[in-house]
């Protein structure tokens, strides 16, 4: 489901957003403010979330827990 | 010409206009301008005191009306009267005509003579009151001493005779004796003993007593008692203790000198009458005379009442008329008159997109006044600089103040308020991840905006008013602390099991033993972290080393995005030179050190380390040993590295002189060929002569105009220029010495800046550790309880609980996170971009103007 090419698959939709954010906002005296801040938010987001997908994506590290009792066990 | 329409990306065009208002109409066009509320007056008569200027008679009308309003108002908060708020009175905000000024300043004179009448007589009425009951208390108290003062009128002599008789031998005791049987025994004037009465403030009865003592050296019989009511002083409305007194003493003269000892003490002396018959007399009469006063005391008090409550009722329009009228009077008093043609010219600053609405205004003005005369706006050129101006509404109003705090950007020079509206509160969020409490902030700036309106009405505390002023802020922090909270995957510092997780745990191990979760084989989790890392050993291991790649990242995205605005301003003010001498060098300084961190740490993230079966290198001894020994690479991240690496090294050294010298050095090239052309700056010689005798700034405008009438604009941009405009002249030194400050600053601020967004890391981690430890220290522990006992524990702590995470982690944590992503704008973010040396348009406006007041007051 979620693997490598999620990060370009990500991309892709908020190019997409920012696309649509750029040519829909309302027109009118705030239209730069919703532009700029749609693409900026999108663009945020995206990065924000890709770099938790990197960090997880070869993670060098596993979880380590002592307090796990087996019935319990996820 | 064609004009670009205003946007918060930069400042609003602006246009210096002239305008010409016929003299009779000057007040109704200033009005409406100021109800327009987009234009800023210059000052033309900044030579002349406030003294001397035109208006001046008006104003101080005007003062002199407001004083009495002002006097209304103490009045009315003295009886505390309600006022009726400003807001009920929408349709008064239409600007007055002359006629209702002058009525409403005769009606606030006659008013306040009224008032103060009123105030006067119930003052003096007052005063009445509590003199007749001094004097009643006096008349009740004194009788008893007369009583016993009459049983010892031998001791009393003896006591004056004798300056070594006790003055108190046994009072107390004869005093019973004689019963108060007051008609037996002779009358004390017949003795020739004569006796003060009056009333004296308690705390000075012991000075008092002891002043008389020693100026009649104890030849006196005092008696006194204290009054059990408190009086109150009309003057202040203070309660005042005083006692009852009464001297007894032998002749006329010492008598005299206790009354003017007991007068400048300031008692109160009354008469009293030695008969006791004649004293019930006066007690009874003193009665009536007061009931009286009470009757008419309580007459004036509601007549006093009817009026204030009348005035308070449209007390704040008035308010509102009076401030209007006096701002217009005192832009009027920034224009320039014209004797001649009898015509105000006015020198405003207004948008240029704006410059239509303001010609419709005064069209309409000259409409209503039926006026021949048209008022000509007039767009002159001027090589002024322009006021910076944000046309604002109430959602980007908060984000541009957060800039204008720190400085008035240049003019239409990129405005950082832009992108501020996302990346403040986003930046914010990455500190205060956690989607629980994101979600109570979204809540309450929801709230907030709901409740705008009965809300601004209010008066809120300083704490609330601030909150509801940066509502859209905090709307945009709660929307973006969900966000970041889920990829955090923090709920109140519970994870959220949205997606199945990649790790898996083995099945089969014994209770207490450290086990080590697999890898779902090509499966990732899809969104956020992993829930899978919530409360393991090596959880924060994990966290921390991805928290700071990530504050890192977002820094540099931050910065690289902040240093391209330059480039955008660069092309705006048209000088390439800060393109290819400031924005480019630096640009690659920048990335070859820092873009280059971030490529090695995505790229570290890309490979997987284990299954090329190499150990994955530390990046930032990479980074160190970049600088100190570029040759070797101890541990490869990649193929090639060290070639790239001193390249890279090597374009950055080569940045700093270019960095450094080629602007300064290309503006002295470009200095000296203009010099070599002939051309001189303004300042530097004699100025021109044709405009040199035109000394009256106004006469230069019109008659210089006639004269050299077929270049309008050029000509009085010229007339303008000789006011007062500086001219820098070429100093190589100075600009080599601010060229070499910035190259500085900004070499060493890439890597402080860098650093600094660690704090990114470090807030949002304490964020995180905070809420764990809230969490296990109460909602935690009440779960350890079963039974009746366990449901009220988890009640209680649930209480405090909520109540700590609103008050410490959404409030505290809240405004420290908010500060800290105010400094990263602010320090980190602008120092790469922001000019700030504008000038702050100030419109001439009665909304702003009002709020001001209303602000203040």
């Amino acid at each position: 489901m979620a693997n490598g090419a999620s990060i370009i698959i990500g991309l892709v939709f908020v190019v997409v957003a920012s696309l649509l954010a750029y040519f829909f906002s309302p027109k009118g005296e705030n239209q730069t403010v919703w532009r700029s801040s749609l693409i900026l938010s999108f663009a945020s987001c995206y990065i924000m979330w890709a770099i938790t997908f990197l960090a997880q994506w070869h993670p060098l590290i596993n979880p380590e827990n002592a307090e796990l009792r087996p019935e319990h066990a996820p | 010409m064609a004009v670009p329409k205003d946007s918060l990306f930069r400042s609003c065009d602006m246009s210096l206009t002239q305008l010409y208002i016929a003299n009779e109409i000057g007040r109704e066009v200033v009005s409406a301008l100021g109800e327009v509320g987009e234009v800023q007056f210059r000052d033309l008569n900044s030579e002349t005191t406030a003294f001397q200027r035109t208006f001046t008679q008006e104003i101080r009308r005007l003062d002199n009306v407001e004083r009495q309003l002002r006097y209304f108002q103490s009045q009315i908060n003295k009886e505390s009267i309600p006022i009726r708020p400003q807001h009920e009175f929408s349709n008064m905000l239409a600007a007055p005509s002359a006629s209702e000024i002058d009525e409403l300043s005769d009606k606030s004179e006659s008013l306040e003579q009224r008032v103060a009448s009123l105030n006067d007589s119930y003052e003096t009425l007052k005063k009445r009151e509590v003199e007749l009951t001094e004097w009643r208390w006096v008349l009740t108290e004194a009788g008893g001493f007369f009583d016993r003062a009459h049983g010892n009128v031998d001791e009393i002599r003896q006591s004056s005779d004798n300056d070594e008789a006790p003055l108190l031998q046994d009072v107390e005791q004869q005093a019973r004796g004689q019963n108060g049987d007051a008609s037996g025994g002779p009358s004390l004037s017949v003795m020739n003993i004569g006796f003060v009465a009056g009333v004296i403030p308690r705390g000075r009865i012991a000075a008092f007593e002891r002043i008389l003592w020693r100026t009649l050296r104890g030849n006196l019989y005092m008696n006194q008692s204290e009054i059990p009511k408190p009086l109150i002083d009309p003057v202040n409305n203070e309660e005042v203790h005083k006692n009852v007194f009464v001297i007894f003493a032998h002749g006329k003269e010492v008598i005299a000198k206790i009354r003017k000892i007991s007068e400048s003490l300031g008692a109160d002396l009354y008469s009293v009458d030695e008969n006791s018959e004649l004293r019930r007399d006066q007690i009874h009469e003193v009665n009536t005379r007061l009931s009286d006063l009470a009757s008419v005391l309580r007459n004036t008090k509601n007549t006093l009442d009817a009026e204030l409550t009348q005035i308070a009722r449209s007390l704040a329009a008035w308010m509102v008329v009076i401030k209007k009228e006096k701002a217009v009077y005192q832009t009027l008093n920034r224009c320039s008159y014209d004797q001649a043609r009898k015509t105000l010219i006015a020198e405003a600053w207004c948008p240029t997109n704006g410059l239509s609405l303001i010609k419709s205004t005064l069209q309409d003005v000259n409409d209503r006044a039926g006026l021949s005369v048209p008022t000509i706006v007039n767009v002159i050129k001027t090589s002024k600089t322009p006021p910076t101006y944000n046309k604002r509404n109430k959602f980007t109003e908060a984000f541009q103040t957060i800039i204008d705090a720190y400085g008035t950007a240049k003019y239409t020079e990129v405005n950082p308020g832009l992108p501020t509206i996302v990346t403040f509160p986003f930046l914010f969020a990455v500190m205060f991840g956690d989607f629980g409490h994101g979600t109570l902030m979204f809540i309450a700036a929801l709230a907030m905006i709901y409740f705008e309106k009965p809300m601004s009405k209010t008066k809120l505390n300083e704490l609330v008013a601030m909150a509801f002023y940066g509502r859209y802020i905090m709307l945009m922090m709660g929307l973006f602390s969900i966000y970041t909270g889920l990829i955090y995957n923090d709920v109140f510092s519970k994870a959220l099991t949205l997606f199945p997780s990649q790790w898996e745990w083995p099945h089969d191990f014994k209770e207490g033993e450290t086990v080590r979760a697999q890898l779902k084989g090509g499966y990732r989790y899809p969104f956020g972290l992993d829930w899978s890392w919530h409360g393991t050993e090596n959880e924060l291991l994990f966290s921390n080393s991805f928290k700071m790649k990530l504050s890192i990242l977002m820094g540099w995205t931050h910065m690289t995005y902040s240093l391209c605005l330059s480039f955008i301003n660069a092309r705006h003010f048209k000088t390439p030179i800060d393109i290819w001498g400031n924005f480019v060098p630096g640009m690659i300084f920048f990335q070859s050190i820092f873009g280059y961190l971030v490529f090695t740490i995505v790229y570290k993230w890309c490979i997987d380390w284990y299954a090329i079966g190499e150990s994955p290198p530390g990046l930032l001894n990479m980074l160190i040993y970049m600088f100190l020994q570029p040759l070797t690479v101890d541990e490869q991240l990649y193929p090639g590295q060290m070639v790239v690496q001193v390249i890279l090294l090597l374009v950055a050294v080569a940045c700093v002189p270019v960095l450094l010298l080629l602007k300064p050095l290309y503006l002295r090239y470009e200095h000296n060929r203009a010099r070599a052309l002939g051309y001189r700056g303004i300042g530097e010689t004699s100025r021109f002569s044709a405009l040199d005798d035109d000394d009256a700034d106004g006469h230069a405008m019109n008659g210089g105009r006639d004269s050299m009438g077929s270049d309008h604009e050029a000509n009085a941009m010229i007339t303008e220029d000789i006011g007062d405009e500086e001219h820098e002249e070429f100093e190589f030194s100075e600009v080599m010495i601010h060229q070499t400050i910035h190259t500085i600053e900004f070499c060493l601020n890439c890597v402080s800046h860098t650093a600094s967004y660690l704090r990114l890391w470090a807030l949002s981690l304490a964020h995180q550790q905070l809420s764990v430890v809230l969490w296990t220290m109460t909602l935690g522990q009440a779960f350890n309880f079963e039974g009746v006992l366990g449901v009220i524990m988890t009640v209680v702590f649930f209480y405090v609980w909520f109540f700590l995470t609103i008050a410490i982690l959404c409030v505290m944590e809240g405004t420290s996170a908010m500060l800290h992503s105010l400094r990263l704008h602010w320090v980190e973010a602008m120092s790469k971009h922001f000019m700030g040396d504008g000038i702050a348009f100030e419109p001439f406006s009665f909304k702003l103007l009002l709020e001001e007041d209303a602000d203040e007051g």
